[in-house]
């Protein structure tokens, strides 16, 4: 059942161009939402409903002079967003968004990558995403910047590891790291969001924390920092980091629909159209979240990550094992 | 003969694959211990260690190859980096060499591991290096690496861990003497 490499080509220019798209809207359902949240309209100026704010923001941002420090470390400045941008778009390659079509006797997979170690490759992949945003700072000789990268490295390193083990037990029910077969294995009445519960709650807080979104935003406190590592960056480099952030955002959603909530799976037989409902109401309540909850304390943020997360997560994977293994 | 040609094809991507990875895995070794920047030592590292992940992918074992990146390149080299950055920028170079006799004796002891490995592989592999490796399609997945650690060779890896645990535990004594004496 494999497919011809051209079909995996177009298949991965379609998926690309679709999380493209989905990142640039997403910046503006964020702003309407946040807006709604807080008792104004959000940017309603450019298209009717403000629709065509995303592109009038790129247009911005290409024309956009892009400077740079006199004292900045040339190459690894202007590599650190591409690399970054890089890895969080690949990805998403691995995120299955249906169970496979059969068209005029081609096959189609449902994903672009289907790897026996997909779950491994996600986190290999954003582990080298976040060398961008630590050069990034670092290549920008700024303090505010590189004040940014060492808290985005503590804060990344520490709650990768909840994270991590957060996902264990979802391996364990579904007895792969391949995608496509732990939400074939979910099937439609029973997602691992049930059994795995708490598994879910640390994935949800782990995930808040690897993309540095409010209440865990410390890397970016715009009070204390400026605007943490992508501080002396502006234009499209500045743009990449953006897109770079809020993919690692969109993907974190859809692996959390993936693993805890059977993914495709739905009552009618639209999988991708469930795959992006299911998304997009997760990255609803991200955005909620950012409304109502203040930023946390730098000595919460570590107490939490580590004195709490940690050994839930890792109980949790303990007992989810012994079940198993004793059912 | 289109199987064949595929075949062939195909062959001439790993060719080119195992090249650039095997050139950029000396290179960025190289680098590493070359770059009077520690900052720039560490990056190259990630290369290195990146060029050896592809190259464990090219003898399907996929498996290790994820891990590498992740554990490695993702997390040790970020906990360099963390502290490279840490330290701040020292532009003068924080060793210029020791004595000659050491660099004499840091070839010759690396010459020696090099004919070591050699002669190793080679009177391990007795003639199977002129043929492909016979693997199943198991090879390389996690189960398969799973059932080689935790039944097949279990006490090496537990004394392994057993290791780490020490190393671990070594760490923490020698920082709390630190702080207690300072």
């Amino acid at each position: 059942m494999s497919e011809p490499w051209w079909i995996s080509i177009i298949k991965a220019v379609v998926i690309v161009n679709i999380v493209l798209g989905l990142f640039a809207y997403l910046t503006l359902i964020e702003r309407k939402v946040m807006g709604r949240m807080q008792l104004r309209y959000g940017p309603n100026r450019a298209g009717p409903y403000g629709l065509l704010q995303p592109i009038a923001d790129l247009v911005k941002l290409v024309r956009k002079e892009a400077f740079a420090p006199s004292s900045a470390i040339e190459l690894p400045y202007i590599l650190a967003p591409i690399v970054s941008a890089f890895t969080a778009i690949a990805a998403f390659a691995f995120i299955p968004w249906g169970p496979g079509w059969t068209v005029h006797g081609w096959r189609i997979n449902g994903e672009v990558a289907n790897v026996s170690i997909g779950l491994i490759a996600i986190f290999a992949l954003g582990s080298i995403g976040i060398y961008g945003f630590i050069v990034g700072g670092w290549a920008s000789e700024s303090k505010y910047s590189i004040l940014g990268s060492m808290r985005t490295c503590a804060q990344l390193v520490s709650y990768e590891v909840s994270l991590a083990l957060s996902v264990l037990g979802v391996v364990i029910l579904g007895r792969s790291l391949n995608l496509p077969e732990i939400v074939a294995r979910q099937g439609s009445w029973l997602p691992y969001a049930a059994p795995e519960f708490i598994g879910l709650v640390v994935f949800f807080f782990g995930g808040i924390a690897e993309t540095s979104r409010a209440p865990f935003d410390l890397p970016e406190a715009e009070q204390e920092l400026v605007a943490g590592y992508h501080t002396e960056y502006s234009g499209m480099r500045w743009g990449l980091f953006q897109m770079a952030e809020y993919i690692n955002l969109i993907t974190l959603s859809g692996l959390m629909v993936t693993l805890f909530f059977s993914g495709w799976h739905g009552p009618w037989d639209i999988g991708p159209i469930w795959f992006v409902l299911k998304t997009m109401a997760v990255l609803f309540v991200f955005i909620w979240l950012r409304t109502t909850l203040p930023r946390l304390r730098y000595d919460q943020l570590m107490r939490f990550g580590w004195k709490i997360l940690l050994p839930v997560a890792t109980v949790n994977a303990v007992v989810t094992a012994l079940l198993v293994v004793a059912f | 003969m289109s199987t064949l040609v595929a075949a062939s094809a195909g062959n001439v991507l790993v060719w080119i694959v195992w090249v650039v990875a095997v050139f950029s895995c000396l290179g960025s070794g190289i680098a590493v211990i070359t770059f009077s920047n520690p900052f720039y030592s560490a990056l190259a590292l990630i290369g290195n260690l990146g060029s050896l992940a592809v190259m464990y992918l090219l003898l399907s074992a996929e498996f290790v190859a994820a891990a590498q990146v992740l554990v490695y390149a993702g997390a040790v080299v970020v906990m360099f980096l963390f502290v490279i950055a840490y330290v701040g920028p020292r532009r003068e170079t924080p060793w210029s060499g020791g004595p000659s006799w050491q660099t004499v004796g840091a070839v010759g002891a690396a010459g020696a591991l090099l004919v070591e490995i050699v002669v190793a592989v080679g009177m391990q592999a007795n003639g199977s290096l002129h043929s492909d490796g016979r693997v199943g399609a198991a090879f390389g997945t996690p189960a398969w690496v799973g059932r080689v650690f935790l039944i097949d060779h279990l006490l090496a890896f537990e004394i392994t861990s057993v290791v780490l645990l020490i190393a671990a535990v070594g760490g923490v004594i020698l920082g709390s003497h630190t702080r207690r004496t300072a």
